[in-house]
This record gives structure tokens, sequence and C-alpha cells, in this order.
């Protein structure tokens, strides 16, 4: 099956896999393009994705491998595919967006069996040989099939527990097996989850690999974003499950403490007093509309939100909340840009939950390969490790009217569509870029410790000085499904001045536990256990070339460039870009028009209802549709219509499908 | 109005080719074979049945041509109560890559999933190239069960969704006498689907 030829002839090529191109991808297919959908990897997503820890550990691997090689271009190949009155624009098959990637564990590289119950030893020192401790990364591969063998045991009789371990909290298990067990803080959520009784070891995480996914990309879904507004507009949110961000936190003078953003956690904030209070909501409700009032602000427009904030008599803590943890602003925003988004927050907020934030289940991403199912839905052909070595252009019109593949085939097209990372530099105006720097934690609990320790937390980490770059962090638990049981898979993120670990260790060992000496233990003090351990870490940078537009491009017209993610908290940016690709290529087109629901189309007795041709449109009524979220079932399938259980019930949208016959 | 006491996602998975999709047309529509393209925006087909006075609703999803260049979502496999292994009885390639198959289930599936390897186009027995007893002893080294089917004789494809929603609904008493709690989905913790909510507004 693999050596299947491509279809000589598409609509639209779109290459790279990442959230911008798969937007595309599903648009064009739903409006009846043919579409090829490409990505150079093994893996769905780009940049975008999200990994195993084993995954990862390859992930690794390969980036540590580019470095070195260098792959000839085989121009012979292609050479003979040319015509008369063609170009040729080669592609680079090399992918720079990642640099600077430091990989340093703390995790105990002791056999698992043990029922010690030490704390955690730390193993490895913070500047280690980053070298060595990769090729162990790598020379995990072995362990990857190791854990065939756990898996395809539980596959069968012993699948029950192992699942509900994970979700239930108060079942005790039957001892099936004894080192799958975890002590979770789960089962006492009384007492806080300080004393993890066995230690969480490197082999561990190896072994429970498959647990972890673990995003490239940190962002979160604001309740009101462009990204939700999209899933939910075009179906493709049944393909996925969300979980809220359960609080917001800030660190404030080395403390993490709750943010109180909605209503409730005004009123019950204990750190607020009750002049506080007031104040903080009369002023969150005039941000709401705060249009309506412009004598209240137009005195500033020009100036700093923050001297607004001042001028409004609010006290520090509270300017500080607003201005870091609700707007998310800098101290040099202006002034309207700050109350949008303060509005903006607010107006996310209580649609899902008491937070503006949603996150998708087993990471982010996810939601490109939700995107892609849905272009595969409608017609799309979707190859991975499988790229474009080079264009072929028309002299004449200068526009693209063919690629040529990895395999040496010429695929005709109309449009391509291209993720950044496959241009060379060229092609580029510049190749001065801004960085994200990125860090990703293990830990073995909580920054914040509360009586859940299912809690998904954003916590945002103010400048320290006036040069330092905000930080933004998310830690994920258990359920959000990204990290194992007993674990905090923790994300760091901030616009980069240096290389990433220069930019957030800094924040690390001020929130973490990071033990500095080799082989020594962390400190018993009381001081030093209050902060979460650190298991694993990996720093890296990676491109953000959202700053770029058409113009930093020499391309043919044909060819529409899809830049990598940014380095904001929403993925407003991405998929605004991809809509306006999408109604560049196609101007008269609706952009991701509802799926139909498959729901509509019931098939209750014996014998045919509809003929093949029936088939491929909903043409049936409204009611069923509605009528199959009345009840939830006892086992009740994800992607089923539940009954929203939080806060504020949100006007119905309209997304049902077009009823045109 | 429609009611069920349980709904269950099943998942096909297998080699392109082997007739994953003539099982699901064959068993939710009785057609064989299926109008070639019919499947284009069909995300999944639903089919209700009671056994022993239970009334299931059966939600099977299909590959949407994934496979063809083997690239499958993970996202696909997320979720799934049972996972339908296909191979085509006729074609030896498809019965070797199974070891493959299983890999991304391991990886992607989660751990309660139910596992059926279904041996498919036995109408063509005189081209078959995977013997049976071969096909059971894998099936039985990786604790799954066994089938083989026709989809265009109509043979045992009834009995495969069945049997499934049998061991499904077994599964889900047995987890709800575990819980005293109605069992959920990996990850679904009590309220998600927030947004699946909205959507069906």
């Amino acid at each position: 099956m693999a050596a299947e030829d491509l279809p000589s002839q598409f609509d639209v090529v779109i290459l790279g896999t990442g959230l911008t191109e798969s937007v595309i991808a599903a648009a064009c297919s739903r409006v009846g393009q043919s579409v090829l959908h490409l990505d150079r990897r093994n893996y769905y997503a780009g940049n975008w994705a999200s990994f195993t820890f084993n995954g990862l550990l390859s992930w690794i691997e390969e980036y540590k491998n580019q470095q070195e090689v260098q792959i000839a271009e085989s121009e012979q190949v292609w050479r003979s595919l040319i015509d008369e009155g063609e170009d040729v624009m080669p592609l680079t098959s090399v992918d720079s967006t990642i640099s600077n990637l430091e990989v340093f564990s703390y995790a105990s590289e002791e056999e698992e069996k043990d029922e010690t119950k030490t704390p955690l030893t730390s193993c490895q020192p913070v500047n280690a040989e980053t070298e060595s401790e990769e090729t162990k990364g790598g020379s995990t591969e072995g362990q990857d099939t190791c854990t065939g063998d756990d898996a395809t045991e539980s596959n069968g009789k012993t699948q029950n527990e192992e699942h509900q371990e994970q979700h239930t909290s108060e079942i005790a298990e039957p001892s099936q097996s004894q080192d799958e067990k975890e002590p979770q803080p789960i089962s006492s959520p009384a007492d806080p989850p300080v004393e993890v009784e066995k230690k969480i070891t490197y082999q561990k995480l190896l072994k429970e690999g498959r647990r972890f996914n673990i995003d490239l990309v940190s962002k979160l879904m604001y309740s009101r974003g462009a990204l939700v507004d999209l899933l939910i507009k075009s179906n493709v949110s049944r393909y996925a499950e969300f979980k809220n961000i359960s609080r917001i936190l800030t660190c404030r003078n080395g403390k993490v403490e709750q943010v109180p953003c909605s209503r409730a956690d005004v009123f019950a904030s204990k750190q607020l007093t009750v002049v506080e209070k007031r104040m903080l909501m009369k002023f969150l409700t005039f941000c709401l509309d705060f249009e309506q009032h412009p004598e209240e602000y137009q005195d500033y427009s020009e100036k700093p939100f923050s001297e607004f904030l001042k001028s409004k008599k609010l006290t520090e803590n509270l300017q500080d909340f607003i201005l870091h943890s609700i707007a998310m602003v800098t101290q040099q925003t202006l002034t309207e840009e700050g109350l949008k988004a303060t509005q903006h927050f607010l107006r996310c907020l209580g649609r899902y939950g008491n937070t503006p934030f949603l996150f998708p289940l087993y990471g982010l991403g996810e939601i490109p390969q939700c995107f892609c199912r849905m272009c595969a839905v409608f017609g799309g052909i979707y190859c991975l490790r499988h790229s474009v070595q080079c264009l072929v252009v028309d002299k004449g019109s200068n526009k693209v009217k063919a690629v040529i593949d990895t395999r040496g085939q010429k695929i005709g097209c109309s449009h391509f569509v291209v993720e950044d990372s496959y241009i060379r530099d060229e092609q580029r105006q510049s190749t001065a870029y801004r960085q994200i720097s990125r860090a990703v934690l293990i830990t073995d609990r909580s920054v914040l410790p509360s009586e859940s320790d299912q809690q998904i937390s954003l916590v945002t980490i103010p400048p320290v000085g006036s040069s330092a770059p905000a930080v933004r962090m998310v830690e994920l638990c258990s359920s959000s499904m990204t990290c194992m049981p007993g674990t905090y898979l923790v994300h760091l993120t901030c616009s980069s001045s240096g290389t990433a670990q220069e930019d957030l260790a800094p924040v690390v060992s001020q929130l973490f536990d990071v033990p500095a000496i080799p082989g020594e233990e962390p400190s018993g003090g009381s001081e030093e256990r209050s902060k979460p351990a650190v298991l694993w870490v990996m720093y890296f940078n990676m491109r953000d070339t959202s700053a770029q537009d058409s113009s930093g491009y020499s391309l043919p017209s044909n060819v529409h460039v899809c830049t990598g993610p940014d380095s904001g908290l929403g993925s407003n940016y991405s998929i605004k870009l991809a809509e306006s690709v999408f109604h560049h290529l196609l101007p008269d087109e609706d952009f991701c028009p509802p799926a139909p629901n498959p729901e509509d189309i019931i098939y209750d007795g014996d014998g045919p209802q509809a003929e093949g041709s029936g088939f491929d449109e909903s043409n049936n009524t409204e009611e069923d549709k509605s009528q199959a979220e009345e009840e939830k079932s006892p086992s009740t399938e994800s992607s089923e219509p539940a009954e929203m259980d939080s806060v504020t019930q949100e006007t119905p949208l309209d997304t049902s499908p077009p009823s045109e016959e | 109005m429609e009611d069920y006491d349980y709904l269950f996602k099943i998942v096909l998975i297998g080699n392109a080719g082997v007739g994953k999709t003539c099982l699901v047309r064959r068993f939710t529509q009785g057609l064989f074979p299926p109008g070639q393209g019919a499947t284009i925006g069909v995300d999944f087909m639903i089919k209700t049945v009671e056994i022993k006075g239970v009334k299931v609703k059966l939600q099977i999803w299909d590959t949407a041509g994934q496979e063809r260049f083997r690239s499958i979502t993970q996202s696909y496999y997320r979720s799934a109560n049972a996972l339908i292994l296909t191979y085509d009885i006729t074609c030896e390639d498809s019965f070797r890559c199974l070891p493959e198959w299983l890999r991304e289930i391991e990886q992607y599936a989660n751990n309660q999933v139910v596992t059926i390897l279904v041996g498919n186009k036995i109408d063509l027995a005189d081209k078959r190239e995977v013997h049976r007893q071969r096909a059971e002893e894998f099936a039985e080294a990786q604790s799954m069960l066994y089938l083989e089917t026709s989809a265009k004789e109509s043979d045992n494809v009834e009995k495969l969704f069945l049997d499934l929603a049998c061991e499904l609904i077994r599964e889900a008493k047995q987890n709800t006498l575990d819980n005293n709690d109605s069992t959920p989905m990996p990850g679904e913790g009590k309220n998600i689907n927030y947004l699946s909510c909205c959507s069906m507004n």
C-alpha cells in the first residue's frame, strides 16, 4: 500500500500539518476542493505537535541528528520532469525552526522495583553535559518496544484497573499490578500531596511514557476566541474533548497565589479586603462595556493602561492582577488596548466555566489533527513522511502549476499552501526572526496545592526587571491526559530575549526545586520541600515567524505561506491567517460551514433507507439531531453531547447544517 | 424521541482495501458494495440495536481514507470503546501489517478498549492466503477476539457488531458495579463536552 501512487492533479496541495495549514485543508475540502495534504514528518501538526514521553525523546534525537546531517539534493531525479517554459523553485528539506535545545533529567535512574520511600533524588546536575543526557534519551528507543509488552497485557484483562486508577479516586483496585500503582495524592485529597511516598524514576517516566502528551506549543483556548468559534461552527469540535482551565494564578514576590477573576472568585477571595473587592468589581463591571463610558478613559487614550489603572485608585495588588493576569498586557500597552483585553477576558468568563479558557484533552496537538480528519472525511488525501522537493513554476504567468514530491512524482495543482519552515532562505526578504522561549517540565506536584489535585492552572509571572519578559506558565494535571498520574506537566513560554534556558531557568528555579548538586537529595527543610520537584526539564527556542506577511517572501502568486505558531496565549492569529488564505484562494466560498451531522442519518431497521447518493448530504430533519443529546447514556461516548453543568448557559449558537436539498 | 441505554464508539482500522467500509455499510445499511465516494462527508454511521431488551446505540467510525498512506491521526483512536482491526484473508500483506496496527493501538487508544480481529472476505475462500488457525493464534496471543466475516455475503457481520455490543455492555456493567458511578470515558471529567454541548444547539 505504501507504494501506491498519488493522483496527478489536485486543486490545492498543502505542505505542513500545523494548525493554520490544517484549517485551510479542512476549509478547502469542505467546499469540494480536491486537497492533497503532506507533511515531511512522521507525525501530525509540525511544531504544534504533542508527543508521548518516548515520542518526545525521539523528536529530540531527530533534532540533534538534523544539526549534523545535510541531505544532498538529488536534482537529477526531477530535472527530467521539467518542461520548456517551466522554472524550478526548490524547497528546503531541513527544519531549522527549533534551536538551543537542552534537556536535563533529575528523576532517579534507579531500577524501579523498590519500595523505598526516599524522596526524589537528583542524579543529573543542572549543568551536566546535555549531550550525554540526550543520548540517553535516544537510547530509550528500546524502551519504547518494551512498553509494548505491558500494554498488550493490559489490553486484555487488566485494562480496567489501569483505567480507573487514572480517573477515579476512591476506588481501591485489586492489586494485580503492584508496581503499576502510584501512591496518588488523589486517594487522599484531605492531606496536601506533599509526601510522595514512592519516587518517580526515569524508568517510570519511560514506562508510562504513553500517558504523556507533551505539546511543543503551549496555548489555551479563549472560550470566545476564533478557534473555539471555528470548532463549533464547523462541527470539528466533535473530534475532541475539552476541559476547563480551573484557576488563574500569579506569582508575586516569589509567592504563588490565585487571581480572583470571576465574580464568585472575587467574593470568595481571602486575600482581598472588602474595599478591594468592591473596587475590583466596580472596575471590572466598567470594563465589560467600557465603550459606553468614554469619559472614563479618554484622557488616557494616549497613555499606558498601567497609568490608567493607577488613576483609578486601585490598590497595587489589584493593579497587578488586572495588568498581568487579566488583561495580560505589558506596562507599555496603551489604555484602550488594555481595556479591550480586559473586556475580552471578562466576556470569555462563564461561557464554560469560571475561567475564560479551555484546554483540549490529550494536548493542543489534537486540534490540527481534528481539522485534518475533517478534511479527510470530505475526500482530502493524507500522506505523512512525504514532502515536496520543488515547485514547478510557469515562466509566463509566474504561477506554480505543479509540485514534485519526494518520490519524484509531478503533481499538478492550482494552489500551493506551505508552512514557512519549508521555504528556503533565498525566497525570504529577511532571515531575522523573533523567537519563542519554551520550557517543559515534569514535576511531582502543583505549584499551589489545593483540595483537588486535578487543577489546570494558568500562571502569569510578571517580568522581574524592566528588560525581562513576562512569562506564562500552564500547569497541567493528569486528568488533562497529558501526563501520568502523580505528575504535573508544566509549560513555560515567553518571547525570547536570550536562549530559552537563559530566559526561563531563573523562573524555574524560583518556583521549583531544582537539585543543584549532583547526587544530592533535595534538602529536607520545609522551605525547599514546599516547592514541587522537577523530574525532567527541556528548554528550546522556536522560531516565531508570525510577524512575516506575504511581502516578506518572493514566491509565485499562487503560493500561500502559513507562518508558524505565534507567542500569544490564544490561537486567534493562526485562525485569522487560515481564514484569510482561504478567502484568497476561494473568495466566494463559505469558510468551514458546519459539516452534516452523522446523527442525522439513522439506519434503524433492516434494509437500506437511503441509496448511496442520498447519503452524502444530510437531508434529514433537524429534530433528530437535537434529540440525540437529550439523554446521556450510562456509558457515555466522548463526542456525545452532554449536559453542561457549569455556570452560565451559553445562548444557543446556530450551528445547524444548511438544510438545503 | 431517540432513546438508548448505552452508546458506544467503535472504530475501524486496518489496511486499505480490506473491506472496512463494506463491513460498516453492510451492517448499518445492508448494502454491498457501497457506492464509491458515497462516504464523502460522513464521519461515522449509527445503528441502534437491541440486545436482551437493552438498547445500544453504536457509533461506527471509519478511517476516512487516512490509512491509505499510513497517516491516521492519533485523535482518531481517542475515546473509542472498541476497535475492529480488519485484514483481508486473501491478502497476506494485510495480515503482516497487524503488529504495526497494534503498536498504534497501544500508543494512542485507551487501555480499556476492546479489540476484535476480523478476517474479512471469506467468500473468496479459494484465494485464501491466511489460515484461520494462524489468525486465531495471533489473536489469542494478543488477547483479542477473532472472527471471520464476509461483508459481501453478510456472513458474521451482524454477529461481529452484536458480539462487540454484548462485550461492551458486559464491561460497562462491570464498571458500573466497580465504580458505583457512571463510568467516565478516558479523560472525560464529569463536566467536559462543553463544546459539543454548545455546538449541538
